[in-house]
């Protein structure tokens, strides 16, 4: 095990919603508020040469928080050591249930660059041999999976070939409206001729890389052109919707508050073959990274 | 020898983020403050009796104005590369014990 940061959890707070917002900018500063990634097993951060968890399991479950959030996302309320790593866990049996802490204002490809050859170190030096993989993402998290599974067979990782199981839990394929709107809302300030208007636009663009990736849901590297999912992988697509009638007007709006039910699905990519889709009506987009409907849901597909 | 404090470091870098928005945000204020004073100068300027008195406040309080808001970033920016300088100096003496 390696040492945690001696900064409180207000602090970690404060660091994870300033990374979302400037995480490119901190980076490249070298300023400490930048969020490393970091893989957690029982709240301990793994040192990943050389990972020491209490019981490693030969399937490994790795969940990936969304944008600006930290991995106690996926923590029950008032049940902080519970998760869907560890229902899962409990479910299968030789099973370890690990969490991803990251920068989320990095552009996604770069994450998903980092994600699939820190997978590769994890596997490789995973104490015992690894049979199984699941990779679950929340929001942009989501986005991280879909980048590293690219990566990951790109550059023939082992951990690719474990025909991993990828679950997509509200994550804004098609891109999220807020991200859209505040791209929009940008570009028309940066167009009227008055300065003061203008300067509300340019405060608007100062959000980091990973905040623009949101507004279509850009995974890969600039030049590249859209890839299809990991062939060798299952996929699952979970979404959520404000209100509980799937027709009510809220939900046509807004979706799951930040993503509608037809980006959480990537219905505008081509090709995608899923082999599950769930969607949870009156399930908002934070509550479905911790709710007892999606857990089971979960449990349903992946044991 | 007990290393530098991870939480001196975390603080280094809260300073100098606040400061670099006292930099840039100082910047941006003066725009948005010139450029709505400018509306209302020139409404004055487009009357003959205001003209003359007008266009004199005008250059007095862009002036002022300008001192202002660049003083006020001048030190956002010292005090940004002062704190990023030092918790550069931080991380490197962290790096030396860790690898001692």
């Amino acid at each position: 095990m390696v040492s945690v940061p001696s900064a409180g959890r207000v602090q970690q707070h404060i660091s994870a919603i300033a990374s979302g917002f400037l995480g490119d900018w901190l980076e490249h500063r070298g300023n400490p508020l930048a969020v490393p990634m970091t893989v957690f097993a029982d709240g301990e951060a793994l040192d990943l040469k050389n990972p020491q968890p209490a019981a490693p399991g030969s399937v490994l479950c790795l969940s990936i928080h969304g944008l600006m959030e930290l991995e106690s996302v996926w923590d029950f309320p008032a049940k902080p050591d519970e998760h869907y790593g560890t229902h899962l866990a409990n479910r299968l049996g030789d099973t370890s249930a690990l969490k991803l802490r990251f920068n989320t204002g990095r552009p996604i490809y770069r994450n998903g660059q980092d994600l699939a050859a820190l997978l590769e170190r994890l596997v490789t030096n995973w104490p015992v041999p690894v049979k199984r993989l699941v990779l679950i993402g929340h929001s942009m998290g989501g986005l991280l999976i879909r980048s590293a599974c690219h990566y990951g067979a790109a550059n023939d990782h082992r951990w690719a070939s474990l025909n991993p199981d990828c679950v997509y839990i509200g994550s804004p394929h098609d891109g999220s409206w807020l991200a859209v709107g505040a791209h929009k809302a940008a570009g028309w300030l940066n167009r009227v001729p008055r300065d003061y208007l203008k300067v509300v636009g340019e405060v608007i663009d100062l959000r980091s890389e990973g905040i623009r990736n949101l507004s279509r849901g850009d995974v890969f590297e600039p030049g590249t052109s859209d890839q299809p999912l990991l062939q060798s992988a299952r996929h699952y697509v979970i979404s959520g919707l404000l209100a509980k009638g799937e027709q009510h007007p809220v939900n046509v709006l807004f979706g799951d508050a930040l993503v509608h039910q037809s980006s959480a699905r990537g219905e505008r990519r081509e090709g995608w073959e899923l082999a599950g889709i769930a969607n949870f009506p009156g399930v908002d987009h934070i509550r479905l990274a911790h709710h007892p409907l999606v857990s089971q849901q979960l449990q349903e597909w992946l044991s | 020898m007990k290393g530098p404090d991870n939480n001196t470091h975390w603080w280094l870098g809260v300073a100098e983020l606040v400061a670099q928005g006292m930099h840039h945000g100082a910047v941006k204020l003066k725009r948005v403050h010139l450029s709505i004073a400018d509306e209302s100068f020139r409404v004055l300027d487009a009357i003959p009796v205001t003209r003359p008195g007008s266009r004199l406040v005008r250059v007095c309080h862009h002036g002022i104005a300008r001192v202002s808001y660049d003083s006020v970033s001048l030190a956002g920016r010292v005090v940004a590369e002062g704190a990023a300088s030092a918790g550069a100096r931080l991380a490197m003496c962290r790096q030396d014990t860790t690898e001692k």
